[in-house]
């Protein structure tokens, strides 16, 4: 054979091979990015748990790509990621534990504010958006208490190590640096921390329009949507899974609300492990709002709290008062009436005089 | 040219058609019905079902059944437990040949006080017959046993005590709440 013909046989044989690659795997690629995923994710026993609670949940009707994109979504990185899986599936590598890294979760993230804009954007100008820079170096928090394996708990809950690996020097003195740089500005509390997307759980649905109890009071529960990522055991919590929490002030029980998103909010605004009453980081309602839920002052995503006071307490109040101009942490941040906990007997030390009918 | 590759568009497009559809159907092909189970048959699972209910019974509180014990032994033969593979295996089968030929049906069929009656011959090491190897029967009923208190009562990442069914029971808090050491709200 000449030189020329071997040239013009390589010249052929490599588009060949190359269109036919290009149609099997746009054939394959095609097939699995649209049928149902107990045909095509679930093949993989690994999957099949998330997979099916998936089919349980609020998100049911999405298509697995929706949230975590596909083989090619993310370029070279999502490839090299949905190759070693088929890697380890061969390998018969244990994976029976799976779930997605840190690094998947948030991006799965940037999916979820495609339909929930309104509260992904509420989120960004809430508290619960913090990233990692603002958690870890703060000095004025590094320096009053000894960093430790427990912040990782309620911040950046999803990181796979330890927070040896996240901060350092790991004491009061500083300064204190991230280790990686590049997790300076992820968020430390994504949605994840407080929402499973597999969580079971019904679909919106159109209400009965000839049914009007069915649009209100009679409305079919669709299930809560908010639990709590358990970092130690890696498991999540959906909220009617946590306990209540058992509140002392003194020897008093302190009435706490039973609302189940509540539940929620005491796993990381907790108290001491005696659980009294404003120890560590408590703010539960005690005082004049005793039993009320952090729900009724806070907004959900962006736990704004500036409007609420009206929602209780309209201007036209039957004692004529109005309680944003009082003096409590509302009206002013040096007040010594904390909000959360102001009583009545706060200011008026002796008693209260009764209002006449 | 006498040994020029012979291929016109009709059939090259033909050839990759059945090259697409061969690759769904290779998918097709790993979706065979998985069983829920990593070591344990579907057999298996429901002797041992029965065997954990009787360890740990259900009452006011689920049992060691609804607790998903089953599941935790399942998960941890595949694991740390691995070494316990053959004697679950032997035994299960022991236990299944042993009510075949005395009770005529499975160890699950027997009503709750012949399923008693039977643990308590193993666990005092009296059973006898061809399927049982010296030993086999208590050492199966102690890993039984131990295996359904660690299910039950352990973390439920392991398998086991299904929405923290046994830290309910104790009222424990689960997960426990507790705060930072906050130095100022």
């Amino acid at each position: 054979m000449t030189k020329n013909k071997i040239i013009k046989r390589v010249l052929f044989i490599i588009p060949f091979f190359l269109i036919i690659f290009l149609i099997l795997f746009g054939g394959f690629y095609g097939y699995w990015n649209s049928a149902s995923p107990d045909k095509t994710c679930s093949s993989c026993h690994e999957i099949g748990k998330s997979v099916d609670s998936q089919s349980k949940s609020s998100h049911r009707n999405l298509h697995c790509k929706e949230c975590h994109g596909t083989a090619l979504s993310n370029g070279i990185h999502s490839l090299k990621e949905k190759g070693m899986m088929f890697v380890n599936h061969v390998k018969e590598k244990d994976s029976g534990n799976i779930r997605p890294s840190e690094e998947q979760l948030l991006e799965v993230m940037t999916n979820c504010q495609r339909c929930h804009t309104s509260e992904f954007a509420d989120w960004t100008s809430g508290g619960h958006s913090i990233d990692y820079q603002h958690v870890f170096l703060n000095t004025k928090h590094n320096s009053t208490e000894q960093i430790n394996f427990d912040c990782l708990r309620c911040h950046g809950m999803f990181f796979e190590g330890t927070v040896i690996d996240v901060v350092e020097p790991l004491n009061t003195k500083g300064p204190w640096k991230l280790k990686d740089g590049k997790r300076a500005a992820m968020p430390a509390i994504p949605c994840m921390a407080c929402h499973q997307i597999h969580q079971d759980g019904l679909p919106h649905s159109r209400p009965d329009y000839a049914g009007a109890k069915s649009i209100f009071y009679q409305k079919q529960d669709t299930g809560f949507v908010a639990g709590f990522y358990d970092r130690h055991e890696k498991i999540y919590l959906p909220v009617s899974q946590l306990p209540q929490l058992n509140l002392w002030e003194g020897e008093r029980k302190v009435r706490v609300s039973d609302d189940p998103v509540m539940r929620n909010c005491v796993q990381c605004h907790a108290p001491n492990a005696m659980h009294q009453a404003g120890t560590s980081d408590d703010r539960t309602p005690r005082g004049v709002h005793e039993g009320l839920s952090c729900m009724a002052c806070h907004e959900l995503h962006s736990n704004d709290a500036r409007k609420s006071c009206k929602s209780c307490h309209p201007a036209i109040s039957n004692c004529k008062l109005d309680v944003t101009k009082m003096n409590t942490s509302y009206a002013d941040a040096k007040s010594p009436n904390n909000i959360h906990f102001v009583a009545c007997a706060d200011c008026h030390k002796d008693g209260i005089r009764r209002t006449r009918n | 040219m006498t040994n020029q590759i012979k291929l016109n568009r009709r059939r090259f497009i033909a050839l990759s058609v059945v090259g697409a559809g061969g690759m769904c159907l290779l998918s097709r092909c790993a979706n065979s019905p998985l069983s829920r189970w990593r070591f344990l048959t579907e057999q298996e699972s429901v002797l041992l079902d029965a065997l954990v209910e009787q360890i740990i019974p259900t009452d006011e509180w689920p049992g060691a059944r609804d607790a998903g014990v089953t599941n935790f032994i399942d998960k941890q033969l595949v694991g740390p437990y691995a070494r316990y593979q053959e004697t679950y295996r032997k035994g299960l089968s022991a236990i299944r040949e042993t009510c075949k030929a005395n009770y005529q049906k499975g160890f699950e069929e027997l009503n709750w006080d012949e399923q008693t009656l039977f643990l308590k011959k193993m666990e005092a090491g009296k059973m006898a017959g061809p399927f049982w190897e010296k030993g086999l029967d208590r050492q199966l009923f102690g890993l039984i046993r131990n295996h359904s208190m660690q299910g039950f009562y352990g973390s439920p990442r392991h398998g086991g005590n299904k929405n923290n069914v046994s830290y309910k029971m104790l009222k424990l808090d689960y997960p426990v709440i507790i705060g930072q050491n906050r130095y100022k709200i």
